[in-house]
């Protein structure tokens, strides 16, 4: 027999599906809801029924958004014939806070990994093929992760991509910027190396 | 408890909890070990590349009383699939060589034969041919987990089938000769047999691939891993993605 009143132990239930949240974290959340105003707890709930009830994908480039296409696909200053590839709408966000980067995006959700059963179909790939013919894109950055199953996600979408007047690029990998070369990892200096550059 | 160190082939890593992963190695010293790898996903200092499937590195890892997950301390690699190009192809042929040793072998159980063929494995998988080492690491791992049975003899009369005609089923072992085979069966070259044979004689190295490459033995292929998944009684992930490779 639960140790909490029905609704509160419901609710603990629901918080502990959260990733990264416990029992424990799951129970001083829910204790948190329940002391906080009745207008805190109805904007939580008001938000997270908004975000199931108003995001969907961007037709064009497959990001989360509340308005189609997104504010990168519709935007008249962006260049719309520099795509940038990631696996993830996570990964936007992290290419922004450069703030040097003017083009639009095209999320994979997901990336090749054979082991898990995901293959190239079952990635939003078609639709970038689609777009980069149709919109005579100049140049497609592959900024997919340094892993295994993203590497090879690059090379399947290079090898796809292959066409005259369309530069196919691969994001650099190597040493973290303000880190120590002492500590990186044979991989990482190995790459680094591969792709250093003439000054 | 004291730290233990092996050789290890990492063979799958999951999310846990909020930055861990929780990693499955093959260690040469107590074969199959799943453990924790704490901030891995936060930090990529302690771990960085090494985490990486089919990863050939030195682990440390403390066992923890009464859990079944051990800790890893460190991993240092000594080869990774990074280090070459990883095209579609490799990382199908990478992923199958992980999927069949995560499948087929039991926990905790050192198994040295087994590792020294992933392991030499791996190294031929650095090219560009994958054929000739997938064929060569199904068949063996069919043999050393004692599901191969023999292809030289019709399996139902004992008939040797050197030069006549070989076929396998889905759900019946071996080879039969052409009286006993069944309805929809599959027929094995006899070239295929003889480069089977010769697999099973010589080191992955010795295997002229050239000679494979003429041959690259879709058939002998199909037969193993209808064995393989009638024994581990499930279909194999990346068994789909190698047949649409040949296609």
């Amino acid at each position: 027999m639960s140790r909490f009143a029905e609704p509160m132990a419901r609710l603990i239930d629901e918080l502990k599906k959260l990733p990264g949240v416990g029992s424990k974290s799951a129970q001083r959340l829910a204790f948190h809801i329940l002391r906080s105003s009745e207008e805190d707890a109805s904007a939580l709930a008001g938000a997270i029924h908004e975000v199931k009830a108003s995001l969907r994908l961007c037709s064009v480039c497959n990001n989360i958004t509340d308005v189609d296409p997104c504010v990168y696909c519709s935007s008249p200053t962006r260049n719309q014939r520099l795509i940038c590839v990631v696996e993830e709408p996570t990964n936007i966000a992290a290419v922004e806070k450069t703030r040097h980067y003017n083009g639009v995006y095209h999320v994979l959700h997901g990336s090749i990994s054979p082991i898990h059963g995901v293959g190239p179909e079952q990635l939003r790939i078609s639709n970038l093929m689609k777009r980069v013919e149709d919109e005579q894109a100049d140049e497609v950055i592959l900024a997919t992760n340094p892993t295994v199953e993203g590497e090879a996600t690059a090379t399947y979408l290079s090898g796809q991509l292959r066409r005259a007047g369309l530069k196919v690029t691969r994001i650099a990998t190597g040493i973290p910027a303000g880190s120590d070369i002492e500590y990186a990892d044979e991989i990482t200096m190995l790459k680094a190396m591969e792709g250093r550059r003439e000054l | 408890m004291p730290l233990k160190e092996s050789e290890a082939i990492v063979l799958r890593t999951y999310p846990f909890r909020e930055s861990d992963l929780l990693v499955t190695l093959f260690t040469r010293l107590e074969g199959k070990v799943r453990g924790v790898a704490r901030a891995a996903k936060k930090s990529r200092r302690r771990f960085g590349g090494a985490l990486e499937p089919l990863t050939y590195v030195k682990v440390t890892y403390e066992d923890r009383e009464r859990q079944e997950l051990a800790r890893l301390d460190a991993c240092e690699v000594l080869e990774s699939p990074l280090a070459s190009e990883v095209t579609y192809q490799r990382a199908v042929a990478l992923g199958h060589v992980a999927e069949l040793l995560d499948e087929l072998l039991p926990d905790r159980e050192a198994n040295d034969a087994v590792f020294r063929l992933g392991v030499s494995v791996l190294s031929h998988l650095r090219g560009t041919e994958y054929w000739l080492p997938i064929t060569y690491f199904d068949l063996w791992m069919a043999r050393l987990m004692g599901y191969l049975p023999d292809i030289s003899e019709c399996l139902t009369c004992g008939r040797a089938l050197n030069g006549s005609r070989a076929f396998f089923h889905a759900l019946a072992d071996g080879l039969v000769c052409p009286e006993h085979k069944r309805l929809a069966s599959s027929e094995m070259s006899a070239e295929s047999r003889k480069m089977a044979a010769l697999m099973l004689k010589l080191p992955l190295s010795a295997v002229d691939p050239a000679s494979f490459a003429k041959l690259p033995g879709a058939d002998l292929r199909k037969f193993l891993l209808q064995t393989l998944e009638r024994h581990i009684e499930k279909k194999l992930v990346t068994r789909g993605m190698l047949e649409r490779m040949t296609c």
